[in-house]
């Protein structure tokens, strides 16, 4: 296997998800329908890819530089906070190469998850970049329970349609201030 | 409830007590009310007035900070009728009010107002219906702790040999003193005490955490973390510690060849922010970086508090089989930022790929310790070992596999449990404070 790429986490790239993570209230009006059928595209699709466990073919969706977060709430800066998790693509690839072991207890048997994705808008950020936000519920079925995990997600992405692709995706957990049940497959 | 001491033998423990609810709410007062058990750190409530939930077992508890600084643990339960009076979990406040009928506290636990207060007869004494509260407190090294066990030994004598290693660990800061962030909470279905024996257990690691070995030597390879267990893990010279009442220790220092910063598994920001601290500090940038990876120690203190990593860990039960652990970050105060970033990203690194694994097997020995007719956990491993070690301050010392650690918490579980100890709650301006360190 190639060495994994270095990462790319600086401090400019910290700042840039703090300042994507700000609460932004009323002054974001409502999202524009022409990008809305692309990003459901590749909402929908991402939704299918982590619902069948394609990992490798989702993770391919993932620019060099992106970022998967998931905050802890009251989301604070990262820099200065932790996080449940926050990764890097390197830590994204180590993240699915321990599902690739065999020996992830956590994950046997394996979690079937169902994920709902609704409430879609997106806006145009001026670097040709698109913001879109979504509520999502991922409902995990594993051993005799089904859980679900509900949550707001940002995602940046940087190509729209058939070959779209992720640069930031945050997953904020609506209990992530409560006790969370474990999860050892991707949100 | 059988005799508790046919339960506990020196080679196993009976399931009963991770199974049986009257084991349970006994455990909640005796241990949870009787030990000196961890509240919080001071770096949480820094200035005056401020305050943050707490709990000892199932009671809520409010820690506050008075206008002149000093601690008081508060039972969050209305003198009057029971309703908690505080619902944040932590914040600044000079009085805490009921909502149910407006009876009003200081920070202090007294009741300073009682609306409509025509009616109550004539021996109604304010001063005799504050906010009940821990009647003693104590820290050492900002850690705080309380106990309801006026006969308990103080709180030097409780932490005993524990005392230093929480020295050693807070003086991984240049300053001397910790930062506590924020934390990450996790529930469990299984008994608190299945996350107490694996804090314990250098034996799990090879098998329990076989997929992070796995992963590391094929993504990274070389010395990773925890790459120490991957074969003989007696063989590299660490070992566990019993240091009494209860209290565990693991170092697995002696198993690192390289650097902390070397065997850290690299995590996000791990280059660009490690160039910075070269850059900044040249020639003593190894000697920063170090300060960035966990403590390399499981230091355990009885009964709630798992320090390990740069985390401060509290084992909060709910019931007998569910329990939360709210793993809370500690930044070094006084390092550079640079270190305190990547403290935050290795504190999410081993707890969000291995720990789901542990979870995931207590949640097994859960199910398993259902069967009623199979009735023993086996804790019998280094038992008469000549490995076993006692030192003259009576800490047993043993191979890093062996499970003298966890008979050692078993006996002051016993221990506390057979006390019975007289438990009280005190009212405001009775309390004491030790300052053990």
């Amino acid at each position: 296997m190639d060495a994994p790429a270095a990462s790319v986490l600086d401090d400019r790239l910290y700042q840039r998800l703090v300042e994507l993570a700000a609460p932004d209230g009323a002054e974001r009006g409502p999202g524009r329908p022409d990008l809305r059928s692309g990003v459901e595209q590749a909402l929908h699709h991402e939704a299918r890819l982590l619902d069948e466990r394609l990992y490798r073919a989702w993770l391919d969706r993932f620019t060099q530089d992106c970022v998967y977060w998931i905050p802890l709430d009251p989301a604070g800066d990262p820099r200065t906070q932790v996080s449940y998790l926050l990764d890097d693509r390197r830590r994204m690839e180590d993240r699915i190469g321990l599902l690739e072991t065999g020996w992830a207890h956590a994950q046997e048997p394996p979690s079937r998850t169902c994920r709902i994705v609704s409430n879609v808008e997106a806006w145009p950020l001026g670097d040709g970049d698109t913001l879109a936000r979504c509520s999502t519920v991922v409902w995990e079925y594993r051993k005799d329970r089904l859980i679900p995990f509900a949550s707001h997600n940002d995602y940046v992405l940087a190509t729209l349609g058939e070959n779209w692709s992720v640069r930031f995706k945050i997953v904020r957990l609506v209990d992530s201030r409560s006790d969370v049940r474990k999860f050892s497959f991707v949100l | 409830m059988d005799a508790l001491d046919t339960l506990i033998q020196p080679h196993r423990v009976h399931r009963s007590l991770y199974t049986d609810d009257k084991i349970f709410v006994a455990e909640m007062e005796r241990i949870f009310g009787g030990a000196w058990v961890y509240l919080a750190h001071e770096s949480q409530l820094p200035n005056p007035n401020d305050f943050i939930a707490s709990r000892m077992g199932l009671r809520r508890l409010i820690l506050t900070r008075d206008d002149d600084g000093g601690l008081h643990a508060l039972f969050n339960r209305c003198a009057h009728r029971a309703s908690t009076v505080c619902q944040s979990e932590c914040g600044s406040a000079r009085r805490f009010q009921c909502s149910y009928h407006g009876w009003t506290y200081s920070n202090r636990g007294e009741l300073v107002n009682v609306p409509f207060a025509e009616g109550y007869p004539p021996d109604f004494d304010k001063a005799d219906h504050g906010l009940a509260q821990v009647p003693r407190l104590g820290t050492y090294r900002g850690l705080i702790f309380g106990t309801l066990n006026l006969d308990a030994p103080s709180l030097a004598d409780w932490l005993g040999p524990a005392g230093p290693l929480i020295g050693e660990f807070v003086d991984r800061s240049p300053s001397g003193r910790i930062e506590v962030r924020n934390c990450q909470r996790m529930i469990f279905r299984g008994n608190w005490k299945l996350a107490w024996d694996n804090a314990g257990d250098g034996l799990h690691p090879t098998f329990a955490h076989r997929s992070f070995l796995v992963l590391n030597e094929r993504q990274h390879g070389g010395a990773r973390s925890l790459s120490q267990f991957k074969a003989s893990p007696d063989d590299t010279g660490m070992y566990g510690l019993d240091l009494g009442n209860g209290h565990m220790f693991v170092d697995q220092r002696p198993g690192l060849n390289q650097s902390f910063w070397e065997t850290q598994r690299p995590v996000p920001g791990r280059e660009w922010y490690a160039d910075r601290i070269v850059q900044r500090f040249g020639d003593e940038a190894p000697d920063v970086l170090e300060m960035a990876p966990g403590s390399m120690v499981n230091l355990s203190i009885f009964p709630n508090l798992l320090i390990k990593g740069n985390t401060l860990e509290t084992v909060d039960p709910v019931a007998v089989a569910e329990t939360r652990l709210h793993t809370w970050v500690a930044a070094a105060a006084g390092a550079p930022d640079e270190v305190n970033v990547l403290r935050m990203r290795i504190a999410e690194d081993f707890p969000s790929l291995g720990n789901p694994d542990d979870l995931e097997i207590f949640e097994r020995c859960q199910e398993g310790l259902a069967i009623p007719e199979v009735e023993w956990v086996d804790m019998s491993k280094g038992l008469g070992h000549p490995a076993e070690e006692v030192a003259a301050d009576g800490v047993r010392r043993a191979p890093v596999t062996h499970e003298g650690p966890m008979r050692g918490y078993l006996r002051a579980w016993l221990e506390l449990m057979s006390a019975d100890a007289k438990l009280t709650t005190a009212r405001a301006g009775e309390t004491s404070f030790e300052k053990a360190a």
